[in-house]
This record gives structure tokens, sequence and C-alpha cells, in this order.
């Protein structure tokens, strides 16, 4: 049985937008002023959601804070660069994954997180966070075995829940590559999703 | 398995989503990433807003130092190069007719006065 997550906390398709953009612009002009904490409200508000951008482009949970951060203050350098006719979300998450994708260039890290071996051996499950855990671990393999694009795709759209136009804007690339990109990013991972229920 | 048709479907995968979520997300508090981040803030600022004149500021010493070590070593170069080369003794002396000059050049006193003025004189 494949075992429950936890719902998203907020619907994928909104995921995008973690506060609603007037807000987002209200903060962004403040932090423009100079208003430290508005900048620190932004910070809380797309931490996670940069975080795990970051993660699915590095792999490794380090690497991926510390691009994570270099986005953040990279926006804030470039802040008065940011349209606040479109939605902040997709301007910030494009200045996060080139942040994470500048990283592992510059220290060629792994693409993919080493799996635990004792996870791998398919031995006893004792509960289900060990169930959830090792899922997680397959996963990240599986995420980390796509090309940069693929999966940082596919964690913009089903995780984040950003459009295929944000995503095309965010990575630079057509909206139609985008589409392509989910698509095998998706047949690869529910493949393994489903042959993880078939063995559950 | 997922049908081709699931993958292509353009609203995001719940199932997939939360698995996903999962996988990535921070198990760590928020907070301290978000204090991390704004520990740098003023740094960020500062090293985004250095003045353009400091910037020529810091260029202007260097600059001033190049040139004038530009300048030394093309006057040593140019006197090197266009300054006539010396004459030996024996080719000037060889010059002038007479013992005047040579006996005033190899004298271990010096002259009178008026002996350099009537050889001057003598010369013309």
């Amino acid at each position: 049985m494949l075992p429950d997550f936890p719902p998203p906390p907020q619907p994928p398709a909104g995921a995008a937008r973690m506060g609603s953009s007037e807000e987002d612009k209200g903060l962004v002009t403040k932090a423009l002023a100079g208003d430290r904490d508005a900048f620190g409200v932004l910070v809380e508000r797309y931490a996670a959601q940069a975080r795990r951008v970051a993660r699915g482009v590095l792999g490794d949970p380090d690497d991926a804070d510390d691009a994570a951060q270099d986005g953040f203050l990279s926006a804030l350098v470039k802040l008065g660069q940011y349209d606040t006719r479109r939605p902040f979300g997709p301007w910030l998450m494009r200045i996060v994954a080139n942040a994470a994708t500048d990283r592992r260039r510059r220290r060629n890290v792994r693409q993919a997180e080493p799996l635990d071996p004792a996870l791998v051996g398919g031995g006893p499950r004792p509960d289900a966070t060990a169930i959830r855990s090792e899922l997680s671990g397959r996963l990240r393999t599986a995420l980390g075995e796509l090309s940069e694009r693929r999966r940082t795709a596919v964690v913009l759209f089903d995780v984040e829940g950003y459009s295929h136009a944000e995503i095309a804007g965010i990575l630079g690339i057509p909206e139609g590559t985008v589409r392509s990109e989910v698509f095998h990013a998706r047949r690869r991972l529910r493949t393994l999703l489903a042959d993880w229920k078939e063995q559950a | 398995m997922m049908k081709d048709s699931q993958a292509f479907d353009h609203r995001p995968d719940p199932e997939l989503g939360a698995a996903l979520r999962a996988a990535l997300d921070p198990k760590d508090d928020q907070k301290a990433f978000v204090a991390r981040v704004m520990a740098q803030y003023e740094r960020a600022l500062d090293r985004a807003t250095v003045p353009t004149i400091d910037v020529l500021a810091s260029w202007f010493r260097p600059g001033i130092a190049a040139a004038a070590a530009a300048l030394i070593v093309g006057l040593l170069f140019g006197r090197t190069v266009l300054a006539p080369a010396p004459a030996s003794i024996d080719a000037a002396m060889a010059l002038v007719d007479g013992p005047g000059l040579a006996a005033l050049v190899t004298a271990s006193d010096p002259p009178d006065a008026s002996v350099v003025f009537s050889s001057l004189v003598d010369e013309r």
C-alpha cells in the first residue's frame, strides 16, 4: 500500500502564488524602499518553494540551500528590475533556478543523492515513516537520473503548481518544450510510483 | 502503470506532486533558513551599491602608477636610442689641428684661463 503523504499545504494550482499577487507587489515596493522586514516576509513566503526547486536541480540539500540563499540575495539586488505587472513567484523562481544551475556547474555536484543502502536492500519495513523515506529516496534518485531541465520542469509543474507558460518563462524555453519535458519526466516518475505500489 | 494520456494532462498530478513534495521538502524549520538569508541582507546590498566613483577611485592610483612607470621607461628608452654615441677621445683629438686642445685635455693641472681663450681664438 502506498503510504499516505500529507496533503500539500496549498492547492497545487495556487502554489505558484504563495501570497496574493497584490500582497507580493506591496512587499516588493516596500522592500525597494529599504524595508528590511518586507523583504523578510517575501523570503518566508517563498523559502520552502525555493528550497524545493533548488533541491530539484541540485539534489544535495546543503548545496540546494546555498543556491536558494544565493537566489534570494540576487533577487534582493535585482528587485528594481522586477516588473510588478507580472507575478513575483515565477520571477523569483527563475533567479533561484539559475542560481542552482550556476552552483551545479561550479561545483560539479552529483545530480542524484546516493541512496541509503539499507533502504535499497528491500529488508523489513518497520513503519510508514520508513516506507515514505524509502519512496522519497527512490524518487530523488529517479529525479537525479532525469536531465536538469526535465526535473526542474516537473517539480515546478506538479509540486509548485506553475503553468506551462510560467515554467517556459522561468526556464527560458518554449512552452511546447516544457510540455514535452513534463510529459517525459512524469512518465518516468509515475512508472516508479506504480512499481512501488505493486511491490507494496 | 500510467497511460501516456495522463502524462500529457495539463493539470498538476496531486499524487505525484505530493510524493515529490515529500521527497524534496526540507525537514528542518524554515525559520533557520530565513534567518540565514536575512543575515546576509545588508552585506548583499552593500556589495550591490558600491558607488561608481569608488570604483573609479580604486582604479586611480594604479592607473597613475602605471602611467608614471610607462613615462620613465619611455624616457630611458628614448635617451638610449636617440642620444649620439660618445666619441672616443682619440677621435676628438684628431679633428683638431695643433697641440693646443690635446694639451688642455691631457694636462694634469687645470689650464690658465688665458691659455683656454687663446686656444679658442687660434681655432677660429
